[in-house]
């Protein structure tokens, strides 16, 4: 984030707050003791465009976050899932975002599916996020801000996408290529491609704690 | 002649030293760490948060103290306070920010507590040896870094005047800073010192528990209410530097005429810059206190005769409690004077851009300003500045050459002239210019490398 952007920030009306939905998964919520809790490793934080919000990652995503020993915490931006509807575009949710984000123990890494990505890359840009995971981006914008404290990026698409524009566009942004995934990119919640998908994601995050 | 102490000091190699755990501390280490620095904080008390932590027995805190600035334009950039907190946030609410941020960032795993710096001296190489004095009385420890950052916050060291007769005074005589609870003005007459913030704070708490307090202030400043026009009101004036300049003016003059006004029926002059000069006195209460004469203006103190206070007018009254609230002055005790660019026996250092060593490139100190805005984020950017330059200095000798010269030039844009007797206003800047003048220091650090 830079200082004009922050003057910028601070000297707009903040969005109106709202109470948002947020659902976390701890490792020892699972009540496994195969399952490891380690603390060293960065909390993550996911939002879709899916109108179901957090609800979305209940299925699948949580469960198997935190299994792998982390912090699994996802959230509801403002009209989506159990989040009341409140004036404000994208800056707004990627507030949303932001508040989220500070209430979560440590330096959260940012997983955002579809309009989630677009929110996740702007949230980015004034919150140092440990890591910023895109998924399948939708909306992305033209030019998002530079990464506060230049976590490490990846962007999952899957095949039918690796040639869109919204791949071009985060591949030119960040210089990352993208990774593909098998099967349709709204359907990542569950089934055998989202648990191939998720898997690739933690296990990129993995060394990177 | 370094060799004795070369092999007693521990070489922590490019690790940077920084003083003090307060909220200056804590930003300067977290943006230290994300340059991929190695950080050892030294906190000489028990616990962290500075003066917003009532344990720390420097704590200036008083009865009910609150943000004088809005959340808004307080909160660290990176790391925005809950948006459900209110639009001044109590102390406790400060302490909770600032401990969660140190949990969020991890920082507190490089905080040493109970460990006083007793000095700081360069050795070659641009680096320092610096000499750890633990709390409980074990041997000193010397140590070696790259660099050092001093944190150590200008509000504990209370600033006290004396007056005639002082010392003869049989009354009770407070600093405002040991005020902790305000039970202790229930029922008494009670007479306040001095007309900044705290004082000003600190005459309502008496207005509705005391039985009677007279205020004694030196010199009038700007009062603002918490709110003008409906907002925050340095959110409001913060906001009316966007607009064209030709409306500024205007729009300015217009908002502030209530306040003017009401400030001027309480017998306040009002001085002739701008409340965005030196630091405004920000209470929305205060006046109207004076108005339903709860609080009775006095000017400045003349002398203490034995249990009486007379004041420079004439008038005479015999208190209960006085309560100093005249402020801190800026104590730097672990660094040489001269390496701050000190002279004489002034206080107050003379710095590079507010923030570096006039002598040395790999000392700097953060958070020593006033800017009459929410300190934090200019705390924030200026570590960010600090940690930028740490990491061009060690990689491009030539282009840190080419940005000393700039710091020394953008230094002094940004004085405030001091209007009044009042040395307290020396580390004044004016915030507009002063965020200016770091934004284009960070967009030198940022650049690439010429090739």
């Amino acid at each position: 984030m830079s200082l004009s952007a922050w003057v910028r920030r601070a000297r707009t009306p903040a969005p109106a707050p709202v109470a948002r939905e947020f659902a976390f998964l701890e490792p020892a919520d699972l009540f496994d003791l195969e399952i490891k809790d380690d603390p060293e490793a960065s909390p993550v934080l996911c939002c879709t465009g899916d109108p179901a919000g957090a609800a979305a990652f209940n299925a699948l995503w949580l469960k198997r976050i935190a299994a792998s020993g982390r912090y699994a915490g996802a959230v509801s931006v403002r009209g989506q899932g159990g989040t009341p509807a409140a004036e404000g575009g994208v800056e707004a949710r990627a507030h949303d975002l932001v508040q989220a984000a500070v209430t979560v123990p440590r330096q959260a890494v940012f997983i955002g599916h579809r309009e989630g990505a677009s929110w996740a890359a702007l949230a980015a840009g004034r919150y140092p996020a440990a890591g910023l995971v895109l998924v399948s981006p939708r909306q992305f914008p033209k030019q998002p801000p530079k990464p506060v404290g230049g976590p490490p990026v990846l962007l999952v698409v899957s095949e039918s996408e690796a040639q869109s524009k919204e791949a071009q566009a985060v591949t030119d942004a960040y210089g990352v290529a993208p990774l593909t995934f098998a099967g349709s990119p709204d359907e990542v919640f569950k089934g055998a491609a989202a648990e191939g998908l998720l898997d690739a994601i933690l296990s990129w995050l993995a060394p990177k704690k | 002649m370094q060799e004795y102490s070369s092999q007693a000091a521990y070489d922590r190699g490019e690790a940077v030293c920084v003083i003090g755990a307060g909220a200056s501390g804590l930003i300067a280490v977290k943006n230290l760490r994300e340059n991929g620095f190695e950080v050892d904080c030294y906190e000489r008390d028990t616990v962290l948060g500075g003066l917003w932590n009532p344990q720390n027995q420097h704590s200036p805190l008083y009865p009910n103290t609150h943000l004088v600035t809005s959340r808004s334009q307080t909160e660290i950039p990176d790391f925005p306070m809950p948006d459900d907190w209110p639009d001044y946030p109590s102390a406790a609410q400060m302490l909770t920010y600032l401990t969660a941020y140190a949990k969020h960032f991890g920082l507190s795993e490089h905080i040493w507590y109970g460990s006083e710096i007793s000095t700081i001296e360069p050795v070659e190489g641009s680096r320092f040896e610096v000499i750890v004095k633990p709390a409980a009385g074990n041997a000193a420890r010397r140590l070696r870094y790259a660099a050092v950052i001093i944190a150590t916050g200008h509000h504990w060291a209370p600033n006290l005047p004396a007056y005639p007769g002082q010392d003869q005074y049989r009354g009770t005589v407070l600093h405002s800073s040991q005020l902790k609870d305000a039970s202790r003005l229930r029922g008494k007459q009670v007479l306040v010192v001095g007309g900044g913030n705290s004082g000003v704070d600190i005459a309502c708490e008496a207005a509705v528990n005391a039985a009677g307090c007279v205020h004694s202030v030196r010199r009038d400043s700007w009062h603002l209410p918490k709110y003008l026009g409906g907002e925050p009101a340095d959110y409001a004036l913060a906001r009316l530097g966007s607009r064209p300049k030709f409306l500024r003016r205007f729009l300015t003059d217009r908002i502030l005429k209530g306040p003017g006004r009401l400030a001027a029926r309480m017998g306040i002059d009002v001085p002739d810059h701008g409340p965005t000069g030196e630091e405004p006195v920000r209470n929305g209460r205060y006046l109207e206190h004076v108005g339903d004469g709860s609080i009775r203006r006095r000017g400045e103190v003349a002398r203490f005769d034995g249990y009486d206070v007379s004041f420079a007018d004439g008038t005479e009254m015999r208190p209960d409690l006085v309560v100093l609230a005249t402020g801190y002055r800026p104590k730097i005790t672990c660094a040489p004077p001269g390496l701050l660019g000190v002279d004489g026996d002034s206080p107050y250092p003379k710095l590079l851009a507010r923030m570096f060593s006039p002598r040395l490139e790999t000392l700097a100190v953060a958070g020593l300003v006033e800017p009459g805005v929410g300190v934090l984020p200019i705390v924030h950017w200026q570590t960010h500045a600090i940690a930028h330059w740490l990491h061009v200095r060690k990689g491009d000798p030539e282009r840190a050459a080419n940005f000393r010269r700039q710091v020394v030039s953008e230094s002094g844009q940004y004085e405030i002239e001091p209007s009044g007797a009042s040395p307290r206003h020396q580390l004044a800047v004016d915030a507009e210019a002063y965020l200016a003048s770091l934004g284009r220091i960070i967009d030198t650090l940022e650049q690439e490398p010429a090739k």
